[in-house]
């Protein structure tokens, strides 16, 4: 669905993404994972069509991206930015009714069509009771609800998400990972989400990018690419890899510095 | 759209009607209230009075209407735009540069026409300084206001300079005209500026569903479906280009952008469909209504209207300053 070869990309003079390559499949539950500075959120700008590529290509349906027109690339694609100001005082209603607009001419107007879809989408996202709420008057996490809701009303068939749960308390973050993961697998929704906690990314995603420097460091499934090897030698910092009994996947424990210092003294 | 704002159209509409029919009935002159009536709905009686009605307050009137409905889309378009409650013709210094192209005109003494497209010039110019110091430093709304600040003290500066060596009588008008007003336009000019200014409003009119989306910023919108750059570009020349205009027509008129807009998403809403139509109405209202005051307040003399709307301007400004806690909230 989504082909990226040989990416090389970044800002003004200085490079971040040095040479990634890689393809997304319809279905796909992708998650990018990396230290501060990795890349990832350059990766996720370049594959949302706002950065342009300064060496290799990224295909969507075979078709390089950056020829695809904003409204095309819209009525397919839905992207949920790390961080999002509304400066004008906007309801929920009016707010998530922004997403239909990509499927709209100029002067068309709204149909029932549209409205029934903006009833599903606030239903999902659990919103219908804030709908005439102002977006300035939302909590932390109601907000990151309705902001999805958006994306949900452009019908998208691939979903690119950065750091959406950042931020939010555990109620939160599992809600809308939840909430995701019951579209991907119900009605194939392709996902690709840039997550800084390493157990939510072990716990939902099928297949983990881990970045470091620019590059791709390893690729595989959470229990091939969350080793206590690869996490310590891309992050540098000590950590303790166990089995999660739940969903018998990876989870990443910390080690403080008090606690390394006082089992060296053990060894010794 | 709802009852309400249907509602809200209407009084508006009514409001726009009353204020039209009254300013042509006031003034300086000794014709008294009930021979202007007369007057008004007898365009081809002859007189005196007759042609103090159609030839100078009709015109005026006309011109105040277009201009503060110009003025007020734009303060909604620069505002949406720049994501800046703050932003108008006059703060962002578009004014400064339009007021700068009028006099490097006069000094010159061009013809009408090209006088107004030396408005537009200073007009276009300063707008894309204000964006390009914007987008070197973010968009951060102080930079934003206070980089047209300084361009406006920059343009005001050259215009005095342009004033203090040029010959007096050639300046003399121009001095009033700086300071906003109604009455020094030419018919010619007023003549023109409906096919003008009317197309321009329908077009921001067209892209005021891109203009609701472009809020939420360019990355965002584009994500949306929203040409950003392309739009972006349509509504920065389209703004320009009305405002170039009006200045030309009646100089450096203040702070209508800003209240007006502001004002009307308290009534209407953030939704710029229905905010501009609303905030296009009330503009030529509020001017109007404006310049009636600036020709009765002192009478039998006249101030200028820029005078009535930077003194609301200022008074509002400050209210709101006080009041607002969340000054990035509208």
């Amino acid at each position: 669905m989504l082909k990226v070869k040989n990416l090389i990309c970044g800002y003004d003079k200085r490079k971040v993404i040095r040479d990634i390559s890689f393809s997304i499949e319809k279905g796909d539950f992708i998650g990018i994972i990396g230290p501060n500075g990795a890349g990832k959120t350059t990766l996720f700008r370049a594959i949302s069509n706002i950065l342009k590529p300064w060496n290799g290509s990224i295909l969507y349906k075979d078709k390089d991206i950056s020829k695809i027109l904003p409204r095309d690339f819209a009525c397919e694609v839905a992207v949920i930015p790390q961080i999002l100001e509304i400066p004008f005082a906007f309801s929920v209603e009016e707010f998530v009714s922004m997403g239909r607009f990509t499927h709209l001419g100029r002067f068309q107007t709204w149909k029932e069509g549209d409205s029934r879809i903006l009833e599903d989408v606030l239903r999902v996202t659990f919103t219908s009771s804030l709908r005439k709420r102002k977006m300035f008057e939302l909590s932390g996490g109601e907000r990151q609800m309705v902001i999805l809701a958006q994306g949900f009303a452009q019908e998208p068939v691939l979903l690119l998400l950065d750091e959406p749960t950042s931020h939010l308390d555990i109620f939160h973050q599992v809600q809308i990972l939840d909430l995701i993961k019951n579209l991907n697998r119900e009605k194939e929704l392709t996902v690709v989400v840039v997550l800084h906690d390493l157990n939510l990314a072990s716990s939902y995603c099928d297949k983990i990018i881990l970045l470091d420097e620019g590059k791709i460091f390893r690729e595989g499934s959470p229990q091939e690419v969350l080793t206590y090897q690869n996490i310590e030698k891309v992050y540098k910092t000590i950590v303790v890899v166990k089995e999660n009994p739940i969903n018998l996947k990876p989870y990443i424990l910390l080690v403080t510095e008090e606690e390394r210092k006082r089992k060296k003294r053990y060894k010794n | 759209m709802d009852k309400k704002h249907i509602l809200i159209f209407i009084s508006l509409s009514g409001i726009l009607v009353i204020v039209f029919v009254l300013s042509n009935l006031v003034g300086s002159s000794q014709l008294t209230f009930s021979k202007s009536i007369y007057y008004l709905f007898h365009p081809n009686a002859s007189g005196m009075g007759r042609d103090i009605i159609w030839q100078i307050r009709f015109p005026r009137v006309m011109l105040g209407l277009l201009v503060g409905a110009g003025l007020a889309c734009c303060g909604v378009v620069f505002q949406g735009l720049l994501r800046n409650p703050l932003a108008e013709p006059y703060t962002l210094g578009v004014s400064g540069g339009a007021a700068l192209g009028v006099s490097i005109s006069v000094v010159f003494a061009v013809s009408t026409i090209s006088m107004a497209s030396f408005a537009f010039l200073g007009s276009t110019i300063s707008i894309f300084l204000v964006y390009a110091i914007a987008l070197r430093k973010r968009f951060s709304n102080t930079t934003l206001i206070l980089g047209g600040v300084i361009l406006n003290f920059l343009f005001s500066s050259l215009v005095f300079l342009i004033f203090s060596i040029s010959r007096a009588e050639d300046v003399h008008g121009i001095v009033l005209w700086l300071m906003g007003d109604l009455s020094s336009a030419q018919v010619s000019l007023i003549k023109f500026m409906p096919f003008f200014i009317f197309p321009a409003i329908c077009l921001l009119f067209i892209f005021s569903r891109d203009l609701n989306i472009l809020t939420l910023g360019e990355e965002k919108a584009r994500h949306l479906g929203v040409d950003s750059n392309k739009v972006k570009k349509v509504l920065f020349l389209t703004a320009s280009c009305i405002t170039g205009i009006c200045v030309c027509a009646s100089g450096v008129i203040g702070f209508i952008g800003l209240i007006v807009p502001h004002f009307m998403r308290k009534v209407v809403g953030v939704d710029h469909r229905l905010l501009l139509p609303a905030s296009c109405i009330a503009g030529a209202i509020f001017l109007i209504f404006c310049d009636i005051l600036a020709r009765v307040i002192i009478q039998p003399l006249e101030l200028p209207v820029g005078v009535i709307t930077g003194i609301f301007g200022g008074i509002f400004f400050l209210c709101f300053l006080l009041k607002s806690k969340h000054l990035e909230l509208f």
